[in-house]
């Protein structure tokens, strides 16, 4: 099967930076393959902010990784591409590699309480990343200053940069984490669950300071999260992913307005709405399938509350739902209007 | 961060006095003494003579006059006289054979640390290939190999069969006939020589740590390597006493090959085996996945980040380790006929030469100290986490 492809002239007419195209990522292991992305595709334009969700181990940060190549050992690239500017990134040597990470693309990890190495400065690991990609390199007053800055615009104390990474709270450390991704000028951010491990109200801070950061200086972002509601509230266009697939793409309104996949339909019922109509919440039965051994037909099928037999059979394509919206369900048409199915 | 020192510097006075009390009385309290050994073998000395003896050596009085009189005399740099050499002072003693231990064993302690420290990144960075199980194997083969039967096969190979190396002692007499120089002399200058040439590629090594321009960094590792190397050349090639005393402190290096070879391959594996788990702990971690995606180069990935932070277990290994500088040489002392510390720990002990017994011991304790207080100085240095703070 070909790999769906998007039409990308709904993100405005922006060009597009980074095009994935039937990506499929496949995991060596001692018990055989695990198919953790299949034929994935999505686009993204400068400027756009884009969420991937899903459940833990649906393939999300193993397609986050991949746009860096920094995929465990054991990830076999089965077919596919990742396009930046045009540039597949998959044919990339790795010292050519090296030069596109950080520099075009950069990362905030999931959980920054571990991303600092512990026994160097906070300043010391963000010049580090300077020092590798400035050409020329910048002088040393100079890398200071820009650290300043950079201190500055996520809401820290210059000072702090002087400070080992224990002696930081978690909102410290996250922002600082920003502050060394925006150290190189790259052109998008992947923030791999860049507010998990804190609490609310800096989380919200956060979430808030990295749009405008976003906006102010046109990056790109792609949010990769498990939360509906934090990925609603930052981006543009979201995809959800299921067991390895992108089972749902679109502007993050017509996703949230119309889900179209059964499985963003039942995430989304579980967020509470507060102004919205009261309805009852739904809850996605079951587990995650085992990707050694995928389902047949489509792989959400044992936990959809309204398979068919053609779901069992059949694995759906990617198909246009709206003017810019795609979902792989056979019934997609019918799925905003589901309510609960008939015991 | 000195108020930290200071309290420790006390602290180890106590310590000290606590080991050197216990060691004193457990020694004391062995069966028999100095002078009923000594003339086991010939009962027909009359008791009188025993009771001179006795009173010679002190050993007449009541053990806590003994006690405090040992301990006054420590502490004004008199550790008395051995018995069994009668009446040959001890620090004369130690001071003789203390250099011989110090340069044999210290040689080795750094050369199977830096072996081991480099087999086991390599393991942990090449994990899987056949590379690792190669070195894995060997390494873990030869730590749990006996050490005598293993010294002395490499004695039989390299020294009989190949006849390469010498077969025992530190010296050639041959060549020492007309030698101008006491051997200990050549021993201390040897040591001193090569202390100061370690200082200054440590220093080098530390200074390159810290800084970030990663130019200045290689230029700080290599160039300490090569200070060091030149101090080395320029003090047994450039100076006159070096000169000197070339010949004789080639033939103790020439001495010491075997005896560091054999300690560094049974010794290393266990280094190896700690620096490799540590190093794949820290390979999981995800500051390692935070360097790669700053578009670090692999070999600045695997020694600034992860073999840096994979560091800290293997210093404090060390601690443990520069402890048996002293007294883990027993057994290879005797193998290689070692004339040092391990020889006159047993002998002291066996005839219940107190004063030499004690003094051995005491020189354990204080390196044991010195040891474990330079690491933990430098543990704090390596690990900010840990840094002792004004008000920590």
């Amino acid at each position: 099967m070909t790999a769906p492809k998007l039409p990308l002239e709904e993100s405005g007419g922006r060009a597009p930076l980074l095009e994935v195209d039937g990506l499929v990522m496949r995991y060596d292991t001692e018990a055989g393959e695990v198919s953790a992305v299949e034929n994935v595709s999505f686009a993204l334009a400068r400027g756009e902010a884009m969420g991937l969700v899903g459940e833990s181990g649906c393939g999300k940060t193993s397609v986050a990784l991949s746009l860096l190549r920094l995929a465990p050992e054991n990830a076999r690239y089965q077919s596919g591409s990742v396009r930046w500017e045009g540039v597949n990134l998959l044919d990339l040597s790795d010292q050519q590699m090296r030069e596109y990470r950080w520099a075009e693309i950069s990362m905030v990890f999931q959980g920054a309480m571990n991303a600092w190495n512990p026994v160097y400065r906070v300043g010391a690991q963000i010049r580090e990343a300077m020092d590798q990609h400035f050409d020329p390199p910048l002088g040393s007053s100079e890398t200071e200053q820009r650290i300043d800055q950079l201190f500055q615009l996520v809401g820290l104390d210059p000072a702090v940069q002087r400070r080992y990474p224990h002696e930081l709270s978690g909102g410290m450390r996250q922002r600082a984490v920003i502050a060394m991704a925006l150290s190189c000028d790259p052109k998008l951010i992947i923030a791999d669950e860049p507010t998990t491990a804190l609490d609310v109200i800096v989380q919200a801070q956060i979430l808030e300071e990295l749009k405008e950061i976003q906006q102010d200086l046109g990056l790109s972002i792609l949010y990769i999260s498990h939360d509906m509601a934090v990925i609603a509230q930052v981006t543009d266009t979201i995809g959800v992913m299921y067991a390895g697939k992108m089972v749902e793409f679109g502007s993050t309104q017509e996703v949230f307005h119309r889900p179209s996949h059964p499985y963003s339909f039942l995430l989304l019922s579980s967020i509470p709405s507060v102004t919205g109509p009261r309805r009852r919440p739904m809850s996605l039965e079951g587990t995650p399938p085992n990707l050694l051994a995928p389902p047949s037909g489509c792989r959400f099928h044992p936990r959809c509350p309204w398979a068919t037999e053609q779901c069992r059979q059949e694995e759906p394509p990617m198909m246009p739902i709206g003017p810019s919206q795609w979902a792989a369900c056979w019934n997609a048409e019918q799925v905003p209007q589901m309510g609960e199915p008939a015991p | 961060m000195l108020r930290y020192v200071i309290r420790r510097l006390i602290q180890m006075v106590f310590l000290f006095l606590a080991f050197l009390t216990v060691t004193w009385f457990l020694l004391y309290i062995l069966p028999g003494d100095a002078v009923a050994l000594k003339y086991a073998g010939n009962p027909n000395i009359p008791p009188e003579a025993r009771e001179v003896a006795l009173q010679r050596l002190g050993l007449d009085k009541p053990v806590l006059i003994q006690f405090r009189d040992y301990m006054v005399n420590f502490f004004q740099g008199d550790l008395g006289v051995s018995f069994n050499q009668y009446p040959r002072p001890v620090t004369e003693i130690i001071g003789e054979r203390l250099p011989r231990t110090l340069v044999l064993f210290l040689a080795a302690l750094v050369t199977y640390y830096w072996a081991g420290f480099l087999a086991g990144k390599y393991l942990a960075w090449r994990r899987g290939s056949r590379g690792e199980m190669l070195i894995t194997v060997s390494g873990v083969g030869l730590y749990s190999l006996f050490l005598p039967f293993f010294a002395l096969m490499m004695i039989w190979l390299f020294s009989v069969q190949l006849d390469l190396l010498p077969i025992s002692k530190f010296l050639d007499p041959e060549k020492w006939r007309d030698a101008p120089f006491m051997a200990n002399e050549v021993f201390m200058r040897l040591f001193w020589v090569t202390l100061t040439a370690a200082i200054a590629m440590f220093a080098a090594s530390f200074a390159a740590l810290r800084t970030n321009n990663r130019r200045l960094e290689r230029t700080l590792r290599w160039g300490g390597i090569a200070l060091a190397a030149l101090w080395f050349l320029f003090y047994w090639f450039g100076t006159p006493s070096g000169q000197d005393m070339r010949v004789y402190a080639g033939d103790i290096g020439y001495h010491m090959v075997l005896p560091v070879l054999v300690l560094t391959l049974i010794n290393f594996g266990g280094v190896m085996l700690l620096t490799r788990s540590s190093m794949l702990e820290t390979l999981r971690e995800d500051y390692i996945l935070t360097a790669r995606a700053k578009g670090l180069p692999e070999g600045v990935v695997r020694d600034r980040h992860a073999a840096r932070t994979a560091l800290l277990p293997v210093v404090t290994s060390l601690v443990l380790a520069v402890a048996t500088v002293i007294d883990g040489g027993v057994i290879t002392e005797a193998v290689f006929s070692w004339p040092g510390m391990g020889e006159i720990l047993i002998s002291s002990v066996i005839s219940e030469d107190i004063p030499l017994a004690v003094g051995a011991f005491s020189f354990i304790g204080i390196m044991a100290l010195i040891g474990h207080f330079v690491v933990d100085v430098l543990y704090g240095v390596l690990d900010p986490r840990i840094r002792v703070t004004e008000h920590g």
